[in-house]
């Protein structure tokens, strides 16, 4: 008989995938990665736009853990990253726009002509802020405890965590849980006075999610989103030199150089299991794979209810799986412009370009963020949009020839369930409402069009396999949250067959460019497999 | 105790007491029995004429009196009719039978009796039917689960003593030994939105727009905002813990528990006295030595219990020279966003339903106007952007079916609560008498669609917006639950994180309302806990 051929297998070779691939490799295991489409990255893509390349869904990869960068050596690997001094630039409808700094004094300075009162409390809110998100950048790279059974390595964990809680001090400590399950409209209100600054920071914590800045808990994906990076109040501006394709080809190399296999064009069909633990998986082509180990980054619902024996999962956790909540509500329009629009509080100024390099946040007020996420509760499409866009060609002109520029952007709320109509037929429609709403701030922004490409939350399902087209595998609020993410129970990676875990976006600490649940995961898959390695 | 008396020179003493209760709603009443109880000379101060603060009975149309501001109790704590011997004092609760969700030309009737109402779901779908038995059960254990949260002091996560912690542990503990399934639901109920949790089980629109509906009741939340989930356990938790096992309406209307409670603390030898407003809490050194009355009286006391909501306690009666400033803005940020108003009818006859004719068994229970959620979202989305509903959630019950005494006889009354109304009006507009008459109307027209002859037998109408019940109560921004019951206003943080164990910055001044864990909702829990913790404290401090 001849040896397994792998130790592991991981199923898709998102940014998640391949920090998980990895790692394993890194710790000895024979890891394989399974892509089902032609190139790995998922989601994580730079595609080709007429005569440029523009960023397939996320735009800006700050949020990626350090210590994936050093550990998997990214930078040996071709990762450059470029950080613009521009965060976020709010362009209003109504007058200037507001450029949040990566320096919180120069925003405060900014702020200053607003409202002495928001300059003086910005740099305040922004201490605040990173104080809180390194507790949680903490909690994110923590395995959730196990609440059933409680082991010894759960209370050496506790203690860590509690120590981390106490180590705010008082003061702070209170305030965390008093400001987490808030919802960000009011964290806002409470600091600041200017509603273009409110829009600005509260659009963070809505960004793919089905809730609206007056949700509750949505003051605590604005501190997530700031963990474990540099973003503070202003949130992270980052780019990848090549665009984010550029971090999946960095990414798939490190995975290389450990050893793992990555193979593309392979989909997986179903994840096999004997007796309640995995023995390996099925390829759409009808080809057999074994591995003691599995590792799943395809969302929570697609890996329980899609691939694994439903006999396996029972009906109880299929029901509860079924309820995940993962309504998608973003969709992406990519632009190719002959030229750099002008918004209004940008132009021709010295300053414009700089300025434009930072997230182009459409979101002037809460009450136009809210207004925009309405609609989705009745499944139809925002009328007027938040948009977060960026011009990637300003920090990295080898994208497109020279004069034109790429647009990215992002479009909320775009409910992948419709009441009416369908996504389809409603591709242009799409297309055209975000350009209206930029027109608003960049007057002869359309004009200035010259290619168009719409990804509608039907097509991120179809293309990259987010079900229901949710990018974060999963709604950010507070029950898809740390030790029921994404379910109670199936929190700690591991799933509910032997040999099975949950690495992707649905697990915690959640969605968005961070490789932290693949890493987290990674070390909980080696742990188990120096134990079973002991036992036998 | 001592009587009113004077020194040598005849000026009077201020009398003296060992307790001051202020504000003599259910919580005020409840606090100054228990004091009374542990042998305390105690005083209760109410502002207005009659007692109960928002749960008063009033004649406000000759002949027929109303439940002005509350309408409905379930919560109130077995352990507080218990200790008070409330039934012996006269509180007597009518059960209230079922609700009914009127449609264009159908109900959904859901009454008390168990297999009725899986009949009457089976109607609408058989998957609903079957889940209604299996939700009942899970909601039922998890009330049961969460029940001594109810009567715990919260502890204070900015400090680490484990006597504080104990309660606490003892749940985590508990939670643990909880079936998965149950701890799963109890997660959710904790964080989710009312119509996200309810739709893992029903897919019946009226069903889930009904029942979500309780969970936004003296809220500024939509029922499908995060958080308001919570609340659906308290239907439960009235029935298996709830003194009386379902929703009812006190004799009398809600001013009957109010007066039960008064009576109770009379006979325990509490003193109440009404039109007596409280203008100033007097502190010396830090310490609370007694109130000012705005008559200029003084009244001396030990301690000094407010069971009013924080805004008035601490901005209006403590002069600010005794607070730190970080305690005074915490104070100012806690929310109140009245979002709810009443409107209350005095009818000719009894009124019929178009889509269920007839003065059957199903009026006798709550009407509400709650069809779908989307109906209940575009009331909520009306109210985010500073307007009243154009068309409100509204929860009717007609008192008199159950207790004739409330209208002269073959007449009737009618308790509207109406959501969502909120205290701050858009662009600045107040609440002036053209809103107010535009907010009747527009209830009037919401009832109308359903009760087609309503205008015609109204004989005396009283509309109420937040603003009024402000005015009328002292509720903050006309909150009925004395402060937004959100999920970062409850518990440990309730109503100022460091200060939710019903002590307050200044020394021998305490707090017993529904500004405190565990809340709003005529429960007198926070009279109750606030007393005993203030009764601990001077324990053996020399009396």
């Amino acid at each position: 008989m001849s040896a397994r051929a792998y130790d592991a297998i991981v199923v898709g070779a998102g940014h998640n995938g391949l920090v998980t691939a990895a790692y394993l490799a890194g710790g000895g295991l024979r890891t394989l990665v399974l892509e089902r489409r032609a190139r790995p990255g998922g989601a994580l893509a730079t595609t080709a736009l007429g005569s440029a390349r523009v960023p397939a869904l996320a735009h800006t990869v700050g949020r990626l853990r350090r210590s994936v960068i050093e550990d998997l050596g990214l930078g040996r690997h071709g990762l450059s990253l470029i950080r613009p001094a521009a965060r976020v630039f709010a362009p209003s409808p109504e007058g200037p726009g507001l450029t949040l700094w990566d320096d919180p004094a120069r925003t405060a300075e900014e702020l200053r002509s607003r409202s002495a009162a928001d300059a003086e409390a910005y740099p305040a809110f922004d201490r605040r802020v990173r104080a809180i998100a390194s507790f949680l950048a903490y909690v994110g790279v923590t395995t959730p405890p196990d609440l059933r059974a409680p082991s010894l390595s759960d209370a050496v964990a506790g203690l860590g965590l509690g120590r981390a809680f106490r180590g705010l001090g008082r003061g702070p400590r209170r305030e965390a849980l008093r400001i987490l399950p808030m919802a960000v409209a009011d964290l806002l209100e409470e600091a600041f006075s200017s509603d273009l600054l409110r829009g600005a920071i509260a659009a963070r914590a809505v960004q793919h999610a089905a809730l609206g800045p007056r949700s509750a808990g949505t003051a605590a994906t604005l501190l997530m989103d700031s963990a474990g990076n540099d973003g503070g109040a202003a949130g992270q501006t980052v780019y990848a030199r090549g665009g984010p394709g550029a971090l999946a080809k960095a990414l798939a190399a490190a995975v290389r150089a450990a050893g793992a296999e990555i193979r593309t064009g392979a989909e997986v069909a179903a994840i096999a299991s004997r007796d309640g633990a995995v023995t390996g998986v099925t390829l759409g082509s009808g080809e057999e794979l074994r591995a003691p180990v599995v590792a799943s980054t395809a969302d929570p619902k697609r890996t329980l209810l899609g691939l694994l024996d439903p006999v396996e999962v029972g009906p109880t956790l299929a029901w509860r799986a079924g309820n995940i909540r993962m309504p998608g509500v973003s969709a992406k329009v990519n632009l190719v412009l002959d030229g750099l629009p002008s918004f209004a509080g940008a132009v021709e100024s010295e300053g414009a370009r700089e300025r434009l390099k930072g997230r182009i946040v459409l979101a002037p007020s809460v009450d136009y963020l809210e207004r925009a996420f309405d609609a989705s509760k009745y499944g139809a499409i925002s009328e007027r949009p938040f948009l977060e866009a960026t011009i990637p060609t300003l920090v990295d002109p080898s994208l497109a020839p020279e004069g034109t520029h790429v647009m990215s952007v992002l479009f909320q709320w775009a409910p992948y369930h419709r009441r009416e109509g369908d996504w389809d037929a409603d591709r242009d429609r799409l297309g055209d409402l975000a350009l209206a709403a930029l027109e608003g701030v960049a007057p002869g922004l359309s004009a200035r069009v010259v290619e168009r490409e719409v990804l509608t939350p039907l097509d991120l399902e179809r293309d990259y396999g987010l079900t229901e087209g949710h990018a974060l595998h999963g709604e950010p609020a507070l029950d898809q949250f740390f030790a029921w993410r994404p379910l109670l129970g199936l929190a700690r990676y591991r799933g509910p067959v032997a040999g099975l875990y949950l690495c992707g976006s649905g697990a915690h600490p959640g969605g968005g460019v961070t490789g932290g649940p693949g890493a987290n995961a990674a070390r909980e898959i080696l742990s188990d497999w120096s134990k079973r390695r002991r036992r036998s | 105790m001592s009587g009113p008396g004077s020194n040598d020179e005849g000026v009077p003493l201020a009398r003296r007491y060992d307790a001051v209760v202020i504000g003599g709603g259910h919580n005020g009443l409840v606090a100054a029995a228990y004091l009374a109880k542990a042998g305390r000379s105690v005083v209760v101060l109410e502002r207005r004429h009659v007692l109960g603060g928002a749960a008063v009975t009033e004649e406000v149309v000759p002949g027929f009196r109303f439940s002005v501001f509350s309408y409905v109790v379930s919560l109130l704590r077995p352990e507080v009719i218990r200790e008070l011997e409330l039934a012996r004092h006269g509180l007597r609760i009518l059960p209230l039978d079922g609700t009914i969700t009127p449609l264009d030309d159908d109900a959904l009737w859901r009454v008390d009796d168990h297999a009725e109402t899986i009949r009457e779901l089976r109607r609408w779908s058989r998957a609903d039917a079957e889940a209604y038995e299996e939700y009942g059960q899970l909601m039922a254990d998890l009330a049961r689960f969460v029940k001594p949260v109810l009567s715990m002091v919260p502890p204070d996560p900015g400090r680490v003593d484990p006597r504080e912690w104990l309660g606490a542990l003892r749940m985590a503990r508990a939670f643990r030994d909880l079936p998965e399934r149950h701890q799963a639901a109890l997660v959710g109920l904790m964080t989710m939105s009312a119509t996200d949790f309810l739709r893992q089980w029903f897919e019946t629109e009226p069903l889930v727009a009904t029942m979500s509906a309780s969970g936004i009741i003296g809220t500024f939340q939509g029922v499908q905002s995060p958080g308001t989930a919570y609340v659906l356990l308290h239907h439960y938790m009235g029935e298996i813990d709830g003194a009386f096992r379902a929703w009812g309406v006190p004799k009398g209307g809600t001013g009957g528990i109010s007066e039960a409670i008064g009576r109770a603390a009379r006979a325990l030898g509490a003193e109440i006295r009404t039109e007596a407003p409280v203008a100033r809490i007097e502190v010396r050194e830090g310490r609370a030595t007694g109130v000012t009355l705005a008559s200029g009286e003084e009244i001396r006391a030990d301690v000094v219990l407010s069971s009013l909501d924080a805004n008035q306690t601490f901005l209006r009666l403590v002069d600010r020279s005794h607070l730190d400033e970080g305690f005074v803005r915490a104070v100012e940020r806690f929310k109140y966003r009245g979002s709810s108003g009443k409107v209350n009818l005095a009818l000719d006859d009894l009124p019929e339903l178009a889509c269920k004719p007839g003065r059957g068994e199903w009026l006798r229970g709550a009407i509400s106007f709650s069809p779908s959620v989307d109906y209940m979202e575009r009331a909520y989305d009306d109210a985010k952007y500073g307007h009243f509903s154009r068309r409100p959630y509204v929860d009717c019950i007609i008192p008199t079916l159950v207790d004739p005494s409330m209208a002269p006889p073959g007449k009737h009354v009618m308790s509207c609560f109406v959501q969502y109304a909120p205290y701050r009006l858009a662009d600045g507009a107040a609440w002036d008498d053209g809103a107010r008459a535009a907010f009747g109307e527009t209830v009037l027209d919401t009832l109308e669609e359903r009760f087609p002859r309503i205008r015609d037998l109204i004989v005396g109408m009283q509309v109420l917006s937040p603003v009024d019940i402000e005015e009328a109560t002292g509720l903050t921004e006309g909150n009925i639950f004395q402060g937004e019951l959100s999920l970062e206003q409850l518990f440990f943080n309730r109503p100022v994180p460091g200060w939710a164990r019903y002590r307050t910055p200044i020394e021998g001044l305490w707090m017993c309302g529904s500004a405190v864990h565990p809340g709003g909702g005529i429960m007198g829990a926070p009279g109750r806990i606030g007393a005993l913790e203030a009764l601990r404290a001077t324990r053996g401090a020399g009396r």
